[in-house]
């Protein structure tokens, strides 16, 4: 498993320094900036973490950052710190995918375990993502036949109806079957369900 | 008739002509002896040329002897008169030979009449007819000359040298008047007389034979002197005239005193001392209501004088009269005889005999009664005004104070008149006191005094009252003066203080006020440095659980935790002073800084409304001299207002504050939004208070911000921006313009 950054991103040096050293102590790896600006430069989507993140912010502010890693599908769990009880920030905070939302000062327990939740998101993001790009590959590798015959597997229906549906012989379906069964991985129908939706592919007749 | 018979009567006529044209003028003028004498001596020559035509005509020898005997009186005269008319005229030359000759011709005359026929023959043997010039024929005698004649032609010597005696000595005087009298008159004399006296010998000795013209030689004599005459009359005449110039001349500028004395109601006066007599000009005797007959002596004129004056007026005269006395120069009152009162003004100058005794006092005096009355007027005037009123010669000395301000000094009138108004003045500054009055000698005009500066008065008891002063300067005819109003402030400085008390109670209120709008941001700025302790500090306590405890980063923790203490001390420092109700305190400001001061206050206020703030701040202003936390509170207040303004309709919000010099030496600050500005009636109409555009604002704020600059000698105003929103601008006299 590789190394998760706390990325740690607040305007006043004074705080920034401090919760980067809690967060340090914690024996946790941390990555701090002065101002979104800062960290965007450094940020790569590739990397796993959670970012710390300050509300009111010059230039670019905290909830116009997550805006902007939302649009870039970044896998980073966001835990909101803020100087003053601002409920409508907050809702709008959580409801686009905040971990949580702290107010300072923040005890170091609350900050810690909030850093936590948001580090085991981040690698529960990760393993889906993995998966996610397993699955995308495989599904990558099938025929276009076989595609189609996959769509109407999922989709629950049997190898009899599908040749009907196809215009073809329910032997040719069930030889196709096979294949992109064996292709993908996997032995059962449920297990193909589930690879299929990891990959994000729609619902069955989706694409046909 | 011949031209002989006409020739010789006019001789005689032209001669006496002029003799009585000389006497005419004699009998204007009587003391001219100078022309009788030639009266007399032209008299003389025109009866000799009767005396020598009836010789011309003489048919016998005898007929001529008896008229030439007698024509020697004539002659007589004629030397007489001469010589008086040279000794008259020439002044000059030894006056013997003058009194011989006349001595000698007399013993002629004498001998004339006693031996033979005349002095010029023993007797006439015959007459002869001799034909002349013309076709005419005279009578010439022919006989013994007589030898007793060498006399009469002595005298005629004696008389001719003293002529040219005179004459020398005449022409040597060296003035030209003289030379021409001497060249003219006595060469004249001289000439024909010694013509005349050649020709008569000739004649007498029978050596010619020719007509007796001895009378047109004296003719010419005659003629001489009229010449010198005749220029005396026109000299004379010349003096006449310029005498009746001057006699005009001065009967006029008489004309004019005259005229100028009614004119001016000058009444013109003389006391002649001696006679104790006092004469006026008709004008002077209305002036003193004497009758015109009247009699004035000294007593009758000091018995016109008011009682009151009347010991000063004769004192003055008594030292006017005295030996080195001053002219007399007095303003008095005369009881006229209807009993009402007249003012005058009186100024006359000693006339001295050699040894100093006053011989005349004499001058003019004129009513100056409304002057008297303007002078009353003013008096009553100074005296009934509200405001304590004192009248201070060049020296600085008190010649007048009124009522007022014996009340408000708490002087008798009596101890302030006739010393120095700088006992009014506190000791302190008094010398400044000098100074100033010096200074306004040389800028003489009515102003007020001290402009800007408190100034104090000191009363007797020693207390200070502040006061303020208006000095005018006054023109007499004493000098100048000062007439300076005091006017005590001591009220009017309480009420102010009051004012002022009541405006830093209305600036608290407001100001504790917009801190609760500011509150939010005060405790998130205060919250900054609390949450960086207490992370630090957990922090610490983590790194000092480990094994081993990790004491470097402990150290510099502790550190940290310290600095971010003192930042959250400050900020309450600020608030709390902020918040303090304390009198104002002037001191001179950074402008500058006060503005950054502000915005860090603002700060977080800022971040969060999604402000941006752009300062432009001029280096090297002036300091400002003003209260810290009372001009904060107008910044903030501003930068409140426009943050407001801007609410949420504006996409790009921004507030530039600035800060230049200004002219005449003060500052200048604006706070600029891109808001929705001000509706251009309103723009005035926000200075006052309960004025607002907001839901929730009292209107308090900029009426206070307003108060609190103006009590700072500043100005506050708004303005729209051309490209929206507005601009609050204020404008702050530097600190040194102040003092």
């Amino acid at each position: 498993m590789q190394t998760r950054t706390v990325y740690l991103v607040d305007d006043d040096p004074d705080v920034l320094l401090a919760t980067q050293r809690l967060l340090v102590s914690a024996g946790l790896d941390v990555a701090a900036f002065q101002s979104a600006r800062a960290f965007l430069e450094h940020y790569d989507t590739a990397t796993s973490g959670c970012l710390v993140l300050d509300l009111a912010m010059p230039e670019v502010t905290g909830p116009e950052l997550q805006r902007t890693l939302a649009e870039r599908d970044a896998p980073l769990p966001i835990v909101f710190l803020t100087g003053r009880g601002d409920i409508r920030a907050c809702a709008e905070a959580m409801k686009q995918g905040a971990v949580d939302f702290l107010a300072k000062p923040v005890d170091g327990a609350d900050l810690l375990s909030s850093v936590n939740q948001a580090l085991t998101k981040a690698a529960a993001l990760q393993t889906e993502r993995a998966a996610r790009t397993h699955a995308e590959k495989a599904l990558a590798g099938l025929t276009v036949r076989e595609r189609q015959v996959l769509v109407h597997v999922v989709a629950g229906r049997l190898n009899k109806q599908i040749a009907a549906d196809l215009g073809t012989g329910e032997k040719t379906i069930k030889y196709h079957r096979g294949n992109l069964m064996k292709k993908l991985g996997v032995r059962s129908v449920a297990q193909l369900v589930r690879l299929v939706q990891r990959a994000g592919v729609g619902a069955p007749g989706a694409e046909v | 008739m011949g031209w002989i018979d006409m020739a010789w009567p006019m001789v005689g006529a032209t001669s006496l002509t002029l003799g009585l044209i000389y006497l005419l003028i004699w009998l204007r003028q009587r003391s001219q002896h100078g022309y009788l004498l030639f009266f007399v001596a032209a008299a003389a020559v025109a009866a000799f040329s009767l005396f020598e035509l009836r010789m011309m005509r003489a048919t016998t020898a005898d007929e001529y002897a008896t008229t030439l005997r007698w024509a020697h009186v004539p002659i007589f005269i004629l030397f007489l008169s001469l010589v008086g008319f040279v000794r008259l005229y020439f002044r000059t030359g030894r006056p013997w030979p003058g009194y011989a000759a006349c001595g000698l011709r007399a013993v002629s005359l004498l001998l004339n009449f006693r031996t033979g026929v005349n002095i010029n023959f023993v007797q006439v043997t015959a007459m002869l007819t001799v034909p002349v010039w013309g076709g005419e024929s005279v009578q010439i005698p022919v006989g013994v000359a007589n030898p007793y004649v060498v006399v009469a032609q002595l005298s005629n010597l004696l008389l001719i040298a003293f002529v040219a005696d005179a004459t020398v000595g005449l022409w040597r005087r060296g003035d030209p008047n003289a030379r021409r009298r001497a060249a003219v008159v006595g060469g004249g004399i001289l000439l024909f007389m010694l013509a005349g006296s050649v020709l008569a010998a000739l004649l007498n000795y029978g050596l010619i034979r020719i007509p007796t013209a001895v009378s047109v030689a004296f003719l010419g004599v005659i003629v001489a002197m009229a010449y010198d005459l005749g220029w005396d009359v026109i000299a004379a005449a010349g003096l006449n005239a310029r005498l009746r110039e001057s006699e005009d001349k001065l009967r006029e500028s008489e004309h004019r005193l005259q005229l100028a004395a009614s004119a001016g109601e000058l009444g013109l006066w003389e006391w002649s001392v001696a006679a104790d007599e006092i004469w006026t000009t008709r004008e002077g005797r209305v002036l003193f209501g004497y009758e015109a007959d009247e009699r004035v002596d000294l007593s009758r004129f000091l018995r016109s004088i008011h009682p009151d004056d009347r010991a000063a007026v004769e004192r003055d005269v008594r030292a006017a009269l005295n030996k080195g006395g001053s002219d007399f120069d007095q303003d008095f009152r005369i009881v006229l005889p209807d009993g009402r009162l007249r003012w005058v003004r009186s100024r006359g100058r000693i006339d001295r005999d050699e040894s100093g005794v006053a011989m005349l006092l004499r001058g003019a005096t004129h009513d100056v009664t409304a002057r008297g009355q303007a002078e009353e007027r003013f008096r009553t005037l100074v005296e009934a005004a509200p405001s304590a009123m004192l009248v201070v010669d060049t020296e600085g000395i008190i010649t007048l104070a009124n009522a007022r301000a014996v009340t408000m000094f708490g002087y008798a009138r009596q101890e302030l008149l006739g010393r120095p108004v700088e006992m009014l003045i506190p000791e302190r500054l008094r010398s400044l006191h000098e100074a100033h009055r010096q200074a306004y000698r040389e800028e003489w005009r009515p102003r007020a005094m001290g402009a800007g500066r408190e100034l104090f008065a000191v009363r007797k008891d020693g207390t200070e009252l502040p006061v303020e002063v208006g000095l005018n300067p006054m023109q007499t005819f004493e000098g100048r003066f000062v007439l300076a109003s005091v006017v005590d402030v001591s009220e009017r400085k309480r009420s102010e203080l009051e004012t002022a008390r009541q405006r830093d109670q209305m600036a608290h209120l407001a100001r504790v006020a917009m801190l609760g709008e500011l509150s939010g941001s005060l405790a998130h700025e205060l919250n900054q440095p609390l949450a960086a302790i207490l992370s630090n500090a957990q922090a610490a306590q983590r790194f000092l659980g480990r094994d081993p405890p990790e004491l470097d980063r402990v150290t510099e923790i502790l550190a940290d935790i310290v600095k971010s203490d003192k930042r959250a001390g400050d900020v309450i420092t600020r608030l709390r002073s902020l918040l303090k109700k304390e009198e104002p305190q002037h001191r001179p400001l950074d402008v500058n800084e006060l503005v950054q001061e502000v915005l860090v206050l603002m700060r977080s206020d800022l971040l969060n409304r999604q402000i941006a703030v752009r300062t432009q701040l001029a280096q090297e202003l002036p300091p400002v001299s003003g209260d810290r936390v009372q001009l904060q509170q107008v910044l903030l207040n501003l930068l409140i207002n426009g943050c407001d303004a801007m609410g949420d309709t504006v996409t790009q919000r921004d507030i530039t504050v600035r800060s230049e010099s200004a002219l005449a030496r003060g500052v200048r600050i604006s706070v600029a939004d891109n808001g929705t500005g001000i509706p251009s009636e309103d723009l005035e109409r926000i200075f006052e208070p309960f004025v607002t555009t907001k839901p929730q604002g009292l209107g308090l704020g900029l009426a206070v911000c307003r108060s609190i600059v103006r009590s700072h000698n500043g100005q506050l105003s708004a303005a729209n921006n051309p490209s929206g929103g507005a601009t609050f601008t204020i404008e702050l006299p530097a600190a040194d313009r102040l003092t």
